[in-house]
């Protein structure tokens, strides 16, 4: 048994993932690990050094044979922090690679765009509108294998992080129009992130910083966005230092909104726990008792 | 009496914030919109919530009145002429200011704006329409508005608006035209459903002329047109003679549009009409009528007015007021959630409004959900071979929805699927043994019998614990049993 140690990133993990492919040694005789992990007796184990190129190469190579909704399952497995998924993706990746394409698909994938009807229309009860375009990809519904079965565990509950946490991203102004705000996800989910607010705030600049992986993500006004990875971090967090002076008014303003808007004879506190947890509201300016 | 004086910022968004938490509309869902690279704001389709408020609804939108004055005087409503509340009102600019930095700071996904009804509906309209006009085009504003149409407002405001907002709503209040005239003497039916049938028929006309504005692969709802968009239109000779032929359009749609182009200031592409739809609201629990009438009511909105939502608003008695029910126990929070359940229903599940309850049954059973209520009462239908039954009979299943059923029709093209599977994806077994088969087995030998799988069921939600309560000791007794 031959193990390949890769680095708990998702380049590492794409490049064990060439580097396995590439030794041709089987695979069934191939196991990825990611560094840090026990030992197996009576294995072999190679080092893989982060490349990415090599990472790229994978990216690409997923993307064009399992679309853009197989490279969203995979992707997101990735950035979740669960030991076993570099085995899982590479397990994945040999069943998804081998299908083979019909002619029947490429006739499907040119009606498909014909179609100009609205995705979440409601006649569309049976158009699943998560269907996988591509053949191979169709591997990816398979949930009686368990390692398809773990990546789309692991995917779903990454969007999951990444869905509340694009709600609860908190920005505070500081001096110069920065936008600054602290997070402290258990996945690795600013790369998504990254791409929602890019979007979404493409004029201002913005960091968002992760304190569970100790990176931040830097966005500069009408730039790309970029993330520094291994940032020190002090345990009591950013604090007030360089906070604009209109800040203070806009988070009096929220919390006022946020109380007001609440209706009395409908308290539920139980209710409110169960869908905003308190772990959230530590970095969130409403969820503070000091007000 | 009517008291204005001058209140600085926090007062006025205390008050009208308060004013407005009875519209329970809370989405920011239905569009999806990436930026266009020079304003700020992008929208996702399944919507986001920012945050929780006490009573457990989720807060996504900056939910506020224009003014909470009002001429009109229902019943039900906080804001009623004869109340005597400090009247306030903001100004399109404060509001410009609290969105844009709100948004930029990841509070909220946009803006909801209604109004108490200032001087006439008009007039009210006009000045919701100078908000989003400012939010739109000044401050470059790409992200949801919600905006609520006074009933009785002309028509011209009204699509005016649309090409503005994401989604529009008007305010259904009560489910029948009785219960409108005993607590809203002041609005009619016919004021109501006209502007959403003028926005169903805009949106159906912005629909068909969608294949020429959107690209592949292109998220829908640009807000603008491109030079490209302009030439295809004249290639393909879209013009006003194309316009009238199209069934049922108002006449001047097209003209509206461009009138509203010359308006703006650099347009550069069309907008969509409301690409979120239309929503509405129903209060519950104000009036007598059945939960039989309410979702008949609700059926035939979505059915003929081309709806996304009806939203069912608990009665909360805010006023004293001799034609308001008493409420005893609070407001009726059972009977609306079970409102929602039989909403969800016919929306996701297939299920007809007729199927779920009858002038018989008019109200909904108070300690069993909807669709459960709908299995006993049709066990003939079970139990449904899970590796064989087609999607629409998965979905009538208790504990399978919609994505379960999809999940295990696409698994089982794979290889047979076993009860360890069907855990896998997502199926809420505890719910779900009394009703399936796999591959012909049961996964525990359990009766088919109404009883039994009551009071199992019942127990399960009662206590979540083990899913088999054991052999049945006593039976539910109802008072309309026939005994002997």
């Amino acid at each position: 048994m031959n193990i390949f140690l890769c680095e708990d990133t998702i380049e590492g993990i794409f490049t064990a993932v060439y580097d396995a492919w590439a030794s041709r040694l089987g695979h069934a005789n191939v196991k990825l690990q990611v560094r840090g992990e026990t030992m197996e007796l009576f294995a072999s184990c190679h080092e893989v050094e982060t490349d990415i190129s090599k990472a790229e190469k994978v990216a690409r190579t997923i993307q064009r044979e399992m679309g853009k909704k197989g490279w969203e399952q995979i992707s997101r497995a990735a950035l979740s922090t669960k030991q076993e998924r570099a085995d899982a993706i590479y397990r994945v990746l040999i069943l998804a690679l081998s299908a083979k394409k019909t002619t029947e698909e490429k006739q499907v994938s040119q009606s498909d765009k014909s179609r100009s009807s609205d995705r979440y229309g409601r006649d569309e009860m049976y158009r699943t509108y998560w269907t996988y375009r591509k053949k191979s990809a169709d591997c990816l519904t398979q949930i009686q294998n368990p390692n398809v079965c773990l990546v789309m565990e692991l995917a779903r509950s990454v969007w999951n992080e990444t869905h509340r946490y694009m709600g609860f991203v908190r920005f505070r102004e500081l001096q110069g129009g920065i936008l600054f705000s602290e997070i402290e996800p258990e996945n690795h989910i600013l790369p998504l992130l990254g791409a929602h607010f890019a979007d979404r705030f493409p004029r201002e600049a913005f960091l968002i910083a992760d304190r569970t992986h100790r990176e931040v993500l830097v966005h500069k006004a009408d730039d790309l966005w970029r993330i520094i990875k291994d940032v020190p971090f002090e345990a009591g967090g950013f604090g007030n230092r360089k906070i604009s002076g209109r800040e203070a008014e806009f988070e009096h303003l929220w919390r006022g909104f946020c109380s007001s808007i609440s209706i009395k004879e409908r308290e539920n506190p139980q209710l409110q726990r169960q869908l905003w947890p308190y772990k959230f509201r530590k970095w969130m300016t409403e969820g503070q008792n000091d007000w | 009496m009517v008291i204005t004086q001058e209140l600085d910022l926090y007062q006025k968004l205390e008050i009208l914030s308060d004013a407005a938490k009875y519209d329970v509309a809370c989405t920011s869902s239905g569009v999806d919109r990436s930026g266009s690279g020079g304003g700020i704001g992008n929208c996702m389709a399944p919507g986001i919530c920012h945050t929780f408020s006490a009573d457990g609804r989720c807060i996504s939108l900056l939910k506020i009145l224009f003014t909470n004055e009002c001429i009109f005087d229902c019943r039900y409503c906080i804001n009623r002429r004869s109340n005597d509340t400090l009247r306030t009102s903001f100004t399109p600019e404060e509001i410009c200011t609290l969105t844009m930095e709100f948004y930029r700071r990841n509070y909220i996904e946009g803006l909801f704006l209604s109004s108490g009804v200032l001087h006439t509906p008009e007039y009210t309209m006009n000045e919701l329409y100078q908000t989003l006009y400012l939010l739109r085009r000044k401050y470059q504003f790409e992200g949801y508005i919600h905006v609520k149409v006074i009933p009785g407002a002309p028509d011209e405001l009204v699509s005016r608006i649309g090409f503005l907002a994401d989604r529009v709503s008007v305010n259904l209040e009560l489910p029948t035209a009785d219960g409108l005239k005993l607590l809203a003497p002041h609005k009619t039916r016919q004021r109501i459903l006209e502007p959403m049938r003028q926005i169903q028929i805009m949106r159906q006309a912005d629909k068909e002329l969608l294949p020429i504005r959107k690209e592949e692969g292109e998220r829908d709802g640009r807000l603008f047109l491109t030079e490209r968009d302009e030439k295809r239109q004249d290639f393909m000779g879209i013009s006003e003679n194309e316009a009238d032929s199209t069934k049922q359009l108002p006449k001047d749609f097209y003209q509206l549009q461009e009138r509203c182009m010359k308006n703006s200031l650099s347009l550069r592409r069309l907008p969509r009409f409301v690409p979120a739809g239309q929503s509405t609201q129903m209060i519950v629990g104000a009036t007598a009528e059945s939960d039989f009438q309410i979702i008949s009511v609700a059926e035939s909105l979505y059915r003929k007015f081309d709806l996304k939502r009806v939203f069912y608003s608990a009665f909360v008695r805010v006023n004293e007021d001799s034609l308001l029910p008493d409420l005893p126990g609070g407001p009726p929070l059972k009977r609306e959630h079970r409102l929602y359940q039989a909403d969800w229903l016919m929306r996701y599940y297939g299920f007809e409004a007729n199927e779920l309850l009858s002038e018989k049954r008019p109200n909904f059973n108070s300690l069993l959900d909807p669709k459960c209520d709908w299995a006993l009462a049709h066990l003939e239908c079970f139990p449904v071979e899970v590796n064989r039954a087609d999607y629409y009979t998965l979905l009538r299943v208790p504990g399978i929805g919609p994505k379960s059923a999809r999940r295990i029709v696409q698994a089982r093209r794979m290889g047979r699927l076993d009860f360890q599977d069907l855990k896998k994806a997502g199926v809420v077994l505890k719910r779900a043994v009394y009703f399936i088969t796999c591959s012909g087995r049961q996964m525990y030998p359990l009766k088919m019998n109404e009883d039994f799988i009551l009071h199992n069921l019942q127990s399960v939600q009662a206590g979540g614990g083990s899913h088999y309560a054991g052999p049945i000791t006593y039976r539910q007794l109802s008072l309309f049993d026939q005994v002997g």
